[in-house]
């Protein structure tokens, strides 16, 4: 096994676990399939570029601009949308069913209003770009900088999941939702936290992405794409198992595609999105559970 | 039974008017006409399984893409009728192979399988012709417009009989105890899977043979164009537009977007996009009816 290989089977598990991970939260918490989270990821990687082109601000910086954006459009969708509807039970359930129809218009307003106002160019920039070597590897400054990040926020929220109180409450939240109403976890907050920190996560996953690779207005659905394969093969609402399946997913990617060749990268990633739905749709960690 | 009648009226009055327009010949009319049959018929079709049972499909593309693809490998070596008949047999066997796994997964996972599945299928297509070193296929000697116009405009008419014929039936009454609770349905006795199975095959069919004709119109076979997964998410939204409760909310949503489409697609192709979007969010959150639920209610209050 080439460690060089292995270098970029890690950055891609990185980045895939950390949009999987906002997908996730916002999935466990809110039962809303947001189709839109590549958008979002798409939005960051916007901010980065606009920052740094108009303001000269370093993209390390336009992460925090980035996560404040893309939470704050968690914010105004939950207020403005979602609030009423989750909290009553048969609006709630209508709204599952049909949340990932809901949020392709969201992803459509998005991606097109994004086309409008900036053009369907694709556009990059120069960052962190000198390669460091060390122990046989090439790694580029900006791919150590994803890897990092994208590495400290995964770690980062399961330990605010387990030792933090809002953790807790948000752990609870996912597990049993009305449980945890009963025993005095204010839902409603949960949810509206949950949804800005899922939503600001893809934006700071966009700034990362900027560093690295060309960004266009469409470039979000991959990324939906991935997430939704991430959190399928670690079980839907599993925060934990969502983390190792983005790794997963990353090394299954870099090696299927050393292996084979390119073109094969899309019917490996459908294959084993399909095949995990039919034969283990509680996830490969999950408990066999019937599902709905 | 009022409402059937005016429905009744509006619909001959709709369908000889179809059938005069070719006699005016203007062919952007026609054109339009056809895009308007096409939506109608797979919007149709894709309501006889997903708003009798919702089960929401959102790969029903892969069944139109599946018809083209056999039209694209037979069209010259068959005479044009047996290549449709193809493209629609094609499309029902590979929904009664696929049909089993698929439809004992449900709710949200339905969904996205269903949308992964269509890639999938899309992909390995793209594959194969890359590896046969055909990167798109020129069809020759497509009939003119107006023939294909009266086939969809056919289609169109055959399959919304089928849907209010179904909803009428007692495989539709079957359908829609599936929908309403399908523990409850099989525990009384009503054969689900079975039922899943037939309305799931039935409502490939006919988008399989609509693959095939809109393959004729554009006579040019690109996999990545004919499995687009667009074409999924407009059915998804013509069917909310309108309304899937009766069998003439696909005709509103088809009509809606259409109109919608002639008016901005060609010049403002992303604000038509963004109004759509706009639409889509809107009609899900506040007329979960659709246009045919408000209809329904005006008729109600006179």
């Amino acid at each position: 096994m080439s460690a060089q290989l292995l270098f970029a089977a890690l950055v891609a598990g990185s980045l895939y676990a950390l949009v999987a991970l906002g997908l996730n939260l916002v999935y466990g918490t809110l039962r809303l399939l947001n189709i839109a989270h590549g958008d979002l990821v798409m939005i960051g990687a916007y901010v980065s570029f606009w920052m740094l082109s108009l303001f000269g601000l370093p993209p390390v910086l336009s992460i925090f601009v980035a996560a404040a954006l893309c939470g704050g459009f968690g914010w105004v969708i939950y207020v403005g949308m979602f609030r009423k509807l989750l909290a009553t039970p048969a609006l709630a359930q209508r709204l599952e069913a049909n949340s990932l129809i809901l949020f392709y218009g969201v992803s459509v307003i998005l991606q097109n209003c994004v086309a409008l106002a900036f053009t369907s160019t694709a556009r990059g920039y120069q960052y962190l770009n000198e390669v460091h070597k060390f122990a046989g590897i090439a790694a580029s400054g900006n791919r150590l900088m994803l890897f990092g990040v994208a590495l400290a926020l995964c770690l980062g929220m399961l330990l605010f999941l387990r030792f933090h109180l809002f953790g807790w409450s948000l752990r609870a939240v996912i597990e049993r939702r009305d449980a945890a109403a009963v025993v005095g976890v204010d839902v409603d907050r949960v949810q509206m936290v949950t949804i800005c920190i899922g939503f600001a996560i893809a934006g700071v996953a966009g700034v990362l992405v900027s560093m690295t690779e060309q960004i266009t207005p469409f470039m979000g659905f991959p990324f939906t794409i991935a997430a939704f394969v991430v959190i399928v093969l670690g079980g839907l609402g599993n925060i934990f198992a969502g983390i190792v399946a983005g790794f997963a997913l990353g090394f299954i990617e870099t090696f299927g595609v050393a292996l084979t060749s390119a073109t094969y990268r899309s019917i490996l990633i459908y294959g084993l999105f399909v095949g995990v739905l039919l034969l283990r749709p509680q996830g490969l960690f999950g408990k066999a559970i019937k599902i709905r | 039974m009022k409402t059937l009648s005016i429905d009744l009226v509006a619909g001959i009055v709709l369908l000889a008017a179809a059938l005069v327009l070719p006699l005016t010949g203007m062919d952007y009319l026609v054109g339009i006409a056809f895009n308007l049959a096409m939506w109608v018929a797979l919007t149709q079709s894709w309501s006889i399984l997903s708003a009798m049972t919702g089960y929401v499909s959102l790969g029903h593309v892969v069944f139109c893409g599946i018809g083209a693809y056999m039209v694209a490998l037979t069209t010259g070596s068959l005479p044009l009728a047996a290549s449709l008949g193809f493209a629609g047999l094609a499309a029902g066997v590979s929904a009664l192979v696929i049909g089993l796994p698929v439809l004992r997964v449900r709710g949200p996972y339905f969904v996205i399988l269903t949308f992964g599945l269509a890639e999938l299928v899309k992909n390995v297509i793209v594959q194969i012709e890359t590896g046969l070193g055909q990167f798109s296929r020129l069809i020759f000697d497509a009939p003119p417009l107006n023939s294909l116009y009266l086939v969809m405009l056919g289609l169109a008419v055959a399959v919304t009989v089928a849907a209010v014929f179904v909803r009428h039936s007692k495989l539709g009454r079957g359908l829609i105890a599936i929908r309403e609770n399908e523990e409850a349905a099989e525990a009384i006795g009503v054969p689900v899977i079975r039922l899943k199975l037939i309305a799931f095959v039935a409502a490939a069919i006919i988008p399989g043979i609509v693959g095939g004709v809109m393959l004729l119109r554009t006579s040019y076979f690109e996999a990545a164009q004919a499995f687009d997964p667009v074409i999924s998410f407009s059915i998804v939204t013509m069917a909310i537009v309108g309304g899937s409760g009766s069998a003439r909310g696909p005709i509103l949503g088809a009509f809606a977007f259409v109109l919608l489409s002639e008016l901005l697609w060609a010049r403002f192709p992303q604000l038509y996009m963004i109004i759509l979007g706009i639409l889509l969010i809107l009609f899900i959150l506040f007329v979960p009816r659709g246009l045919s639920g408000l209809l329904d209610r005006k008729e109600a209050r006179q």
